[in-house]
């Protein structure tokens, strides 16, 4: 682990020796085991490693970014690196990296995590347990991650972090149109509930047997964990700077104003222990817990150094993968680990005080019409279940929701005590915890 | 050059493990520039060099796939031992088997006539600026703007244990951009992409310095001067871009192979059309789909897939018809056909899966202002915003970018944010006009765990509903 920034520094140095005023280097080695599954059978074990390291340099206002693939070629790679970025644009807006006399949280992995190499065994509890509850088609993904991490930067920074986690996901059928999905998240083998999350998918699915088509109309919505960290997928990137900057939020110009219900709190917090939690962000700082919007008001943008700086803010310490992933745009602070803080209702209490309401248990497909206005639609699937009177009656099919982002965090009335880590694919992410909620009286319309 | 000893001493170490259905191998390079200006100025800039390589075992109880960067012989070794095991480890019960396809030798490249890695970071620099600057020159008042370029080659060895060797070198270039117009305290967004295999001649083809100037204008004028349509059933021609995202997410998505198989399950999910439904009706006679890796300069572009199988056009939809599923080699063996070449994956880092290529609907013989001038009622949807539909590609909703009311033959005022909310028989049988020209939109899919992010183009000639809902 101290090899890595180790490494991590020597790449700053080398950099800096060729003239790099400032510099971040994150040495990254990653392994990920995958089972892909489907039709209740296992069909394809993947896996894939990466070590490599991401340099960023910066001459005055000039910077780069490089993704240093072939490590042995490092040292040289890095001077190149300065030498491009001498041709490189200049910035403008380049607010500097984070700098300071860092301490950081050191938390260990947990090694039997790391040492899996075998997750079939999970799998195939997972789909034995769907089976016991009445599924008769089970799929899903279940991955065995392991990241070792080390950072280094002219700012200060220099640090080593370790992750080991399991994530699963399981999708059951008990008819073509009955389906129900759970998930879970664990960073302590022991956590890994593959059963379990199993009966609960499978329990769903026979609960969303003969599906009718459900109405239009307003509706109460009680939502799973599973449905709401769809929808944090976009809520968190309009909390970041970056997005509010080119006008892709709702958030834009409301710094101190109601953005949800009072019994809306959000938190970032990438300290306690989950599937994503990070010692440091991408400039290297450590991370630390951020509350984005407390009893509903929303109390600050997502930061890092250049962003505060043009916000006449303090970084956040959410300085987002220098390299953009799929669904980050080039420089963006993001969230690590969204957290909805939980609330003083049991989730049976919840669907019993709904009169007129859906039970969603996930949704996908979240587009917006108007990011500045928040008006969007999502689809709900997997069980969908008509409440009426406080009783779940039925299931329904072939609905959208067609509301209001913002108007969505408003509505909220009902928040459940206990809350549940959910990650799936690439909707219900980032990471994040978040309770059963529900929202009151939301636009549900349906094709024609 | 990509060492071929490295690709065919992994592939040996792979065909000494016995009896396997299939082995392959791929040795993959990229060169990867990004660019991007957010309110006219720079906002980052990146240059990165990768290379690595996967090996793919397929035995009739399981696949294995493992992968790394970097490229040598041993390396190729450790991921033969691994993905080896990992296909012996998914025990199936459920046998694998895979089409009978002919081995190929080939090589191929996209060849560019302006090379993209001879364009320098100023130059691109400068193209992005000229394009800001246009748009600000519109007076229009824009909120918040943001052009983001990438360009990338990707050279490729592909070796199989049936005697396939295909070596192809890839260039991309593609430009996002993203507006946001307000006016008269109300706003509206144009997020957008341009991408084409090839060089810096497809870019400076786009002139987006006149084409972004006149989105932001349209944007404006749909504030201003936009009418919200009155719910109700109307006739409604659809342009180039919403024939081509219907044709991508209704068509194309559901004709995948392997989600009517059920693989995709627990992700993308799966699809309405089952397996028996060939020759089944989905659609009126002018609805014909079409998906086509060979346009040549497409963002989809590849002659051979990544199983090594020579690329072709598939007929998805036909004269309203369910006609051709999208395969690869394992869901054709297991539907009865061979595979039509769909096989593709995004980086060398992941397994490839069932995907298009260029999907769009295909044309007709109808003028452009024929398909206008014989409505009495109805609605242009030129273009779209929002959309989405359900993982079954059943249920799916169109939200109007720009759109225009028509009245007695001719267009009339903007109509703003129109949607149409409908099922895909209900849009395929409403077509009754397809007009003759075609054009495209470059795309991104996702697909797949992890989410693999693909080329694509969509497109159509404007197609004509009679009689739906629009709200």
């Amino acid at each position: 682990m101290k090899a890595l920034r180790e490494q991590a520094h020597e790449l700053v140095e080398v950099a800096r020796a060729a003239g790099a005023d400032d510099v971040i280097c994150e040495v990254i080695e990653s392994g990920v085991h995958q089972v892909r599954f489907s039709n209740s059978e296992i069909d394809a074990v993947n896996c894939w490693n990466e070590s490599h390291a991401v340099l960023f340099v910066a001459l005055g206002k000039r910077t780069l970014v490089s993704d240093l693939r072939d490590l042995s070629r490092g040292r040289q790679m890095a001077k190149e690196l300065v030498s491009n970025a001498a041709k490189a644009p200049e910035i403008k807006g380049y607010g500097g990296i984070g700098a300071g006399k860092f301490k950081y949280s050191t938390k260990k992995a947990d090694k039997k995590i790391a040492q899996l190499r075998e997750p079939s065994k999970f799998v195939l509890d997972a789909i034995s347990g769907a089976e016991s509850a009445g599924a008769n088609n089970v799929g899903g993904t279940m991955c065995v991650r392991h990241r070792r991490t080390g950072v280094a930067s002219s700012g200060g920074a220099f640090a080593t972090d370790e992750l080991a986690s399991m994530d699963l996901s399981v999708r059951a059928f008990s008819q073509p149109e009955a389906s129900g999905h759970s998930v879970c998240c664990a960073s302590k083998l022991v956590d890994m509930k593959a059963r379990e999350t199993g009966v609960r998918a499978g329990d769903l699915s026979v609960k969303a047997k003969n599906p009718v088509l459900g109405e239009e109309g307003r509706f109460d919505i009680v939502v799973e964990p599973l449905f709401i960290g769809s929808l944090m997928h976009y809520t968190q990137n309009m909390l970041s700077a970056m997005w509010v900057d080119i006008g892709r939020s709702m958030y834009a110009k409301r710094l101190g104003k109601p953005v949800a219900s009072k019994a809306v709190t959000l938190v970032d917090d990438p300290t306690m222990d989950s599937i994503s939690r990070r010692a440091f962000d991408h400039e290297g700082v450590p991370t630390k817990r951020n509350v984005l919007i407390k009893n509903g008001t929303l109390k600050t943008y997502m930061h890092n150094t250049s962003t505060a700086k043009r916000f006449k803010a303090r970084s956040t310490s959410n300085a987002g993968p220098l390299i953009p992933t799929l669904f980050t745009l080039m420089g963006q602070p993001v969230a690590f680990h969204p957290v909805v803080e939980k609330g003083d209702w049991s989730s049976d209490e919840i669907v019993s005080d709904t009169k007129n309401g859906l039970y969603l248990n996930n949704t996908w497909y979240t587009r917006f019409q108007s990011y500045a206005a928040g008006d969007f639609s999502t689809i709900p699937r997997d069980a969908i279940l008509r409440i009426k009177d406080g009783e779940i009656v039925g299931a329904v099919k072939n609905i959208r929701i067609s509301d209001n982002m913002m108007n969505f965090w408003k509505s909220v009335d009902a928040l459940s005590k206990s809350t549940e880590e959910v990650y799936w694919w690439d909707e219900a992410s980032p990471p994040s915890t978040l309770p059963l909620l529900r929202a009151s009286s939301m636009n549900v319309t349906r094709s024609s | 050059m990509l060492e071929e000893d490295a690709a065919l001493s992994t592939l040996k170490a792979a065909e000494s493990k016995g009896t396997l259905l299939l082995a392959e191998v791929r040795l993959e390079e990229r060169s990867t520039r990004q660019l991007a200006v957010k309110m006219g100025q720079v906002n980052s800039s990146i240059s990165t060099q990768d290379a690595g390589m996967n090996v793919r075992i397929v035995l009739p109880t399981g696949i294995g796939f493992a992968s790394a960067n970097g490229i040598s012989r041993a390396l190729g070794k450790s991921l033969v031992e691994k993905a080896f095991k990992q296909a012996k480890s998914a025990r199936r019960k459920t046998v694998i088997e895979l089409s009978a396809e002919p081995p190929i030798q080939t090589s191929w490249e996209v060849r560019q006539r302006k090379p993209l890695a001879d364009q320098s970071s100023e130059d691109k620099v400068k193209l992005l600026d000229r394009i800001d600057r246009a748009v600000m020159k519109t007076k229009v008042k824009v909120q918040g703007r943001y052009y983001e370029l990438k360009d990338y080659e990707i050279g490729s060895y592909f070796v199989n244990s049936e005697g396939t060797r295909i070596r192809s070198f890839l260039p991309r270039v593609t430009i996002e951009s993203s507006n946001l117009v307000t006016s008269k305290g109300e706003s509206e967004q144009s997020v957008r992409q341009w991408g084409a295999s090839g060089g810096w001649e497809n870019v400076e083809g786009w002139a987006l310095d006149e084409a972004l100037p006149a989105e932001v204008r349209m944007l404006k004028r749909q504030i201003d001067q936009g009418r919200k349509v009155k719910p109700g059933v109307l006739d409604l021609v659809c342009g180039p871009e919403v024939a081509g995202i219907a044709a991508h997410e209704s068509c194309g998505h559901p004709m995948e192979a392997d989600r009517i198989i059920g693989r995709e399950m627990s992700q993308a999910g799966r699809s309405f059309v089952a397996p028996d439904m060939i020759g089944k009706r989905i659609g009126s006679r002018y609805a014909t789909v079409i998906d086509d890796p060979t346009v040549p300069g497409s963002y989809g572009y590849y002659p051979y897939d990544q199983e090594g199988v020579k690329a072709r056009p598939r007929y998805l939809y036909k004269e309203g018809l369910i006609n051709e599923f999208l395969h690869n080699r394992e869901t054709g063996s297991r539907l009865g056909v061979l595979s039509n070449g769909s096989s593709r994956s995004e980086h060398y880092l992941r397994e490839p899966i069932v995907r298009m290529a260029n999907t769009f609907v295909a044309p007709g013989d109808f003028e452009d202002d024929e398909m206008i001038g014989s409505i009495k009622e109805g609605v242009l949807m030129h273009s779209f915003t929002e959309w989405n539909i359900d993982d079954k590609r059943y249920n799916q909703k169109y939200v109007s970018r720009e759109a225009y009311f028509i009245k007695d033959g001719e267009l009339a005022c903007p109509a703003r944010r129109c949607v149409l909310e409908i099922t895909t028989p209900g849009f395929w049988g409403a077509i009754d006009a397809v007009s003759k020209k075609i054009e495209f939109s470059a795309g991104e899919c996702g697909k797949g765990d992890p989410l693999q992010s693909m080329a694509v183009f969509t497109g159509g000639p404007m197609v004509r509903l009679r009689s739906v809902k629009l709200k």
